[in-house]
């Protein structure tokens, strides 16, 4: 087995891996490598071929494989290191890793830091405990959306959606302009779970029936799906007898979430939050291993791509300056704790030597003018509105954080009617 | 017309059909099984709790209390040779009432009865002692040590496997549609299937929940297959620490109840319910059962949490009026075998009940079927390298060996391409099957990565279009065709 020493190791080769990579090359690391298990770069990015990226960082609507274009040219321009098709799959409480590929077999790597991009993954059928019988025809929005979109090929003729996560929303369309009939989309909650943008652009600009309080109760259908039942939930979210029926379709996409992708973070050893299913993180990415960071969507799902990257970007300059020894230590931590209708949020702590962006979700969505606050006056913002598919963002320097008296050592935002 | 010539056929590729072909495979003999689906296991032996029960639970005298304790040495006398999964993890029956407890000293003076080995009452502390996640309201187990998990999909594939080395043929999506018999029904020649004929002077009948049809294509009435379906559900392998052993709630006259284990991979398995229905085949599950399910395993086990569901499945119990197992050579037709009514201690039974079917043959049958020793005879093989299971050198060694290991295809559960190319040459056609030999898909994502990828490579295997690809065979293709295709046709 070769052994293999490098200064910073970013594993994943999406938006915020690539980014991570930028960011260490540029705070100072010699030999930054971002190990990726795929064939390409750009993560699942590369299957998002619709617009809307890029507005925040480059002020102009991207594909999403431009998006990454961009980054990656920068990377390279940068000096950062790729190894593709090659798999983290096992990693050591110390922050070593094996990888392995079919042409440089298995190698372990030590790194003087870790970033974390491993990004999340979509939450399967089984999870979500749909019962009856298990037909073909039953995919993740994000598998569907690869098979279209990077492979070529219709998973289904007539489909229905569960979720309103954005990938369903943006499948609903994508398959409609394949032709593909979509019978509707069928929503849980009683908002939507995606972006309003995208609930407008690739629902209502196209005539897709959108049900909110609504799931599906049951799968039909032996070999190919044939049809699910659907019904009206109550406010404990369970079925409404009596208002069940049958929609003929022979594909299900399933947009029900997604789970930030953690097994080689809890091999690390590092804290995984309950509520966010991402480590525990302060503002500078660092996780409860001091040489292991995380960024993007590992950490916190996030709505919008530029987030991640700058994340990402932030994750690589500060495990780079953990490796060379120029991280500043907190003298002073803060614990951030989830005030009211406050869903999740990270980081879940503050170390007074860096400025901070808390990322927020709501649980319920406020509709009129509302307040995000960080107390002891640290922060505070009004907003038209507040929902649970938008992020809000919560702002702290470094100063304001020193200059709090000695016996605070908890800060907590809240979001508020006004 | 399609005619192929055997010296015996088996109705049904399940534990029972592929144990039996594995001992007549040890006989210089034609053997061909027939399995309407399209990989195996399917029906019962595929869903079930895969439990190698100790032999406890059957009235002495009936051919379960015979067969179940003699099919779990069995199990461990093969283990090794034939390369499957079993976990020596003991079983409790968990008694929480005081008439339970007397339950419990009723199934040891049973299980002594039967020739079990080693089972003890323990109090519900010591218990908690060794399964520090048993519920407090536990207050006194019977506890069996030859009580074992085992991987079913592994094992049939085994002994399948093992067969198919020594010659027995295995004929996938070939359904028997009508036996052939001589006239009047007296002797049996064969059997008419959706793939044409196959002609044997012996024709053995183990096809599970259908068993009844089959028997009564020979003219034998007395099999009546009275389904009841059993749901259960799988957690991630974030759970799987919270049992050692095999936990059952006391028995009641609905059968075992259900049940809490860790599976051979570590993932719980919870379940079954048992709910009679009229369909063979409706393996569909529900959301009473899921509630159930989890009541039931949270009385046991109480810190199961919901949430670590990752998907849910049903099988249908081949229970008989009797109750116990129906395994008779016809006098007429003649050649004609019925190992009908296997449910549980089916799983558990099918190795012992296939040496004795071989016995069966040899003593009454010995005028249609001659038993010579098969002389190239292998009684050993191997199963696909189990990756994610290899220390790092042993991981390093196969990579040299073929590069392809070092291509992982499941991230899950560390599914190689190698294994995955290695399942298909040893007879996976569909992504169910790719699944039943190398755990792809089997994880927490459910194949949602994987799915696309196991499919590319089971389309370069055998040289089909993806288009054609199934997930378990049949009409039950992945994709409808390519994009595009919805355009050109509009423009024809």
């Amino acid at each position: 087995m070769t052994d293999i020493r490098i200064d910073v190791a970013v594993i994943g080769a999406g938006p915020a891996g690539v980014a991570a990579g930028i960011g260490a090359r540029e705070a100072g690391a010699e030999h930054v490598v971002v190990f990726e298990r795929d064939w390409d770069l750009g993560g699942i990015l590369q299957q998002c071929i619709h617009p809307g990226f890029g507005l925040h960082t480059f002020k102009e609507e991207l594909t999403g494989p431009e998006y990454m274009h961009r980054w990656i040219e920068r990377a390279h321009g940068a000096g950062v290191t790729f190894r593709t098709n090659t798999m983290v799959f096992r990693m050591e409480e110390d922050g070593s890793f094996w990888t392995m590929n079919p042409n440089e077999g298995i190698r372990h790597v030590h790194a003087g830091a870790i970033v974390l991009g491993m990004g999340c993954r979509e939450r399967p059928l089984g999870a979500i405990r749909v019962p009856g019988s298990r037909p073909a025809g039953i995919y993740t929005a994000g598998t569907a959306q690869r098979f279209v979109n990077m492979e070529g090929y219709m998973p289904g003729n007539r489909v229905v959606v569960l979720g309103s996560g954005d990938i369903g929303l943006i499948m609903a369309r994508r398959m409609m302009w394949e032709g593909a009939s979509v019978e509707g989309v069928f929503e849980i909650m009683s908002w939507p779970g995606g972006l309003r943008r995208n609930i407008a652009q690739c629902l209502d600009d196209y005539g897709i029936p959108f049900y909110l309080d609504h799931t599906v109760t049951r799968v039909h259908g032996k070999d190919r799906l044939e049809g699910v039942t659907v019904a009206k939930v109550d406010a404990n979210k369970k079925p409404i007898l009596g208002t069940e029926r049958f929609v003929a379709c022979d594909t299900l996409l399933l947009a029900v979430g997604l789970i930030p992708e953690n097994e080689l973070s809890r091999m690390a050893g590092v804290q995984i939050h309950p509520v966010t299913g991402g480590p525990v993180v302060n503002q500078c990415l660092q996780t409860t291993r001091e040489n292991v960071f995380a960024a993007g969507n590992v950490v916190i799902v996030y709505d919008l791509v530029d987030w991640v990257s700058a994340e990402g970007y932030k994750a690589g300059k500060n495990a780079a300056l953990f490796a060379l020894d120029g991280l500043p230590k907190a003298t002073r931590r803060f614990d951030v704790r989830g005030g009211e209708n406050v869903r999740l949020f990270s980081p879940q702590w503050l170390s007074d030597q860096e400025d901070a962006t808390i990322f927020l979700r709501v649980t319920k969505p406020v509709e009129q003018r509302c307040r995000v606050t960080a107390d002891h006056g640290l922060f505070s913002k009004t907003l038209r509105y507040a929902r649970p598919g938008e992020m809000n963002e919560v702002h702290i320097k470094a100063e304001q954080l020193r200059m709090l008296p000695p016996d605070v050592r908890e800060i907590t935002v809240d979001v508020e009617e006004e | 017309m399609i005619q192929r010539l055997f010296d015996v056929i088996i109705i049904g590729a399940g534990i029972v059909g592929a144990a039996l072909a594995r001992e007549l495979s040890a006989y210089a003999m034609r053997v061909a099984v027939l399995d309407k689906a399209a990989e195996i296991p399917s029906g019962a032996s595929r869903a079930n709790s895969a439990m190698i029960h100790a032999g406890y639970d059957d009235k002495p005298g009936t051919q379960k209390a015979r067969f179940c304790p003699s099919g779990n040495r069995r199990f461990h006398e093969l283990q090794g040779p034939l390369d499957f999964t079993l976990r020596e993890c003991g079983s409790y029956v968990c008694a929480f009432e005081e008439d339970e407890i007397r339950h419990l000293d009723a199934l040891l003076d049973q299980g002594k009865r039967n020739g079990v080995p080693g089972m003890e009452i323990i109090s519900g502390d010591t218990l908690r002692d060794r399964e520090p996640h048993a519920s407090r309201e536990i207050r006194a187990a019977l506890w069996a040590p030859s009580g074992a998990i085992v991987n079913n999909f592994e094992a049939v594939l085994a002994f399948m496997d093992n067969a198919q080395q020594n010659g027995v043929e295995l004929f996938l999506e070939t359904q028997v549609t009508g036996l052939l018999c001589s006239e009047e029904k007296q002797e049996v020649f064969g059997v008419e299937t959706t793939k044409g004929r196959f002609l044997a002077p012996v024709v053995i009948n183990a096809a599970g929940v259908h068993a009844g049809e089959i028997s009564r294509m020979a003219g034998e009435e007395s099999v009546r297959i009275r389904p009841t379906r059993g749901e259960y559900f799988i957690t991630d392998k974030t759970v799987g620490h919270l049992v050692k052993g095999f936990f059952f709630a006391c028995p009641s006259a609905k059968g075992k109840g259900i049940t809490v284990a860790s599976t051979a991979e570590h993932n719980l398995l919870i379940g079954p319910t048992s709910t009679p229905q009229t369909d063979l085949e409706d393996t569909s599950t529900t959301m009473k059962g899921l509630e159930e399910v989890l009541d039931g395993a949270r009385k046991l086990v109480p810190d199961i949490p919901s949430g670590a569901v990752i998907t849910s499945f049903a099988g249908v119990r081949a229970n008989t009026l009797s109750g116990d197992f129906n395994i008779a050579v016809l006098r007429k037709p003649r050649g004609f075998v019925n190992v009908a009514g296997i449910k549980s201690p089916g799983f558990t039974s099918a190795p012992a009940i296939a040496l004795h079917v071989v016995e069966m043959l040899r003593e009454e049958l010995a005028d249609r079927v001659i038993m010579t020793p098969n002389p190239h005879f292998v009684p050993e093989r191997t199963h696909i390298p189990r990756f994610a299971e290899l220390s790092m050198e042993e991981r390093e060694a196969l990579v040299r060996r073929d590069p392809r290991f070092a291509q992982i295809v499941c991230r899950c559960e560390t599914v190689t391409e190698a294994q995955v190319v290695e399942a298909i040459r040893r007879g996976a056609r569909t992504v169910a099957a790719v699944k039943i030999w190398t755990r792809a898909g089997a994880g927490r994502c459910q194949g949602g990565f994987c799915g696309p990828r196991v499919a590319d490579i089971l389309a370069r295997e055998l040289g089909i279009p993806l288009e054609e690809v199934t997930r378990h065979g049949g009409h039950s293709r992945l994709l409808v065709g390519r994009t595009k295709e919805y355009w050109f046709r509009g423009n024809e």
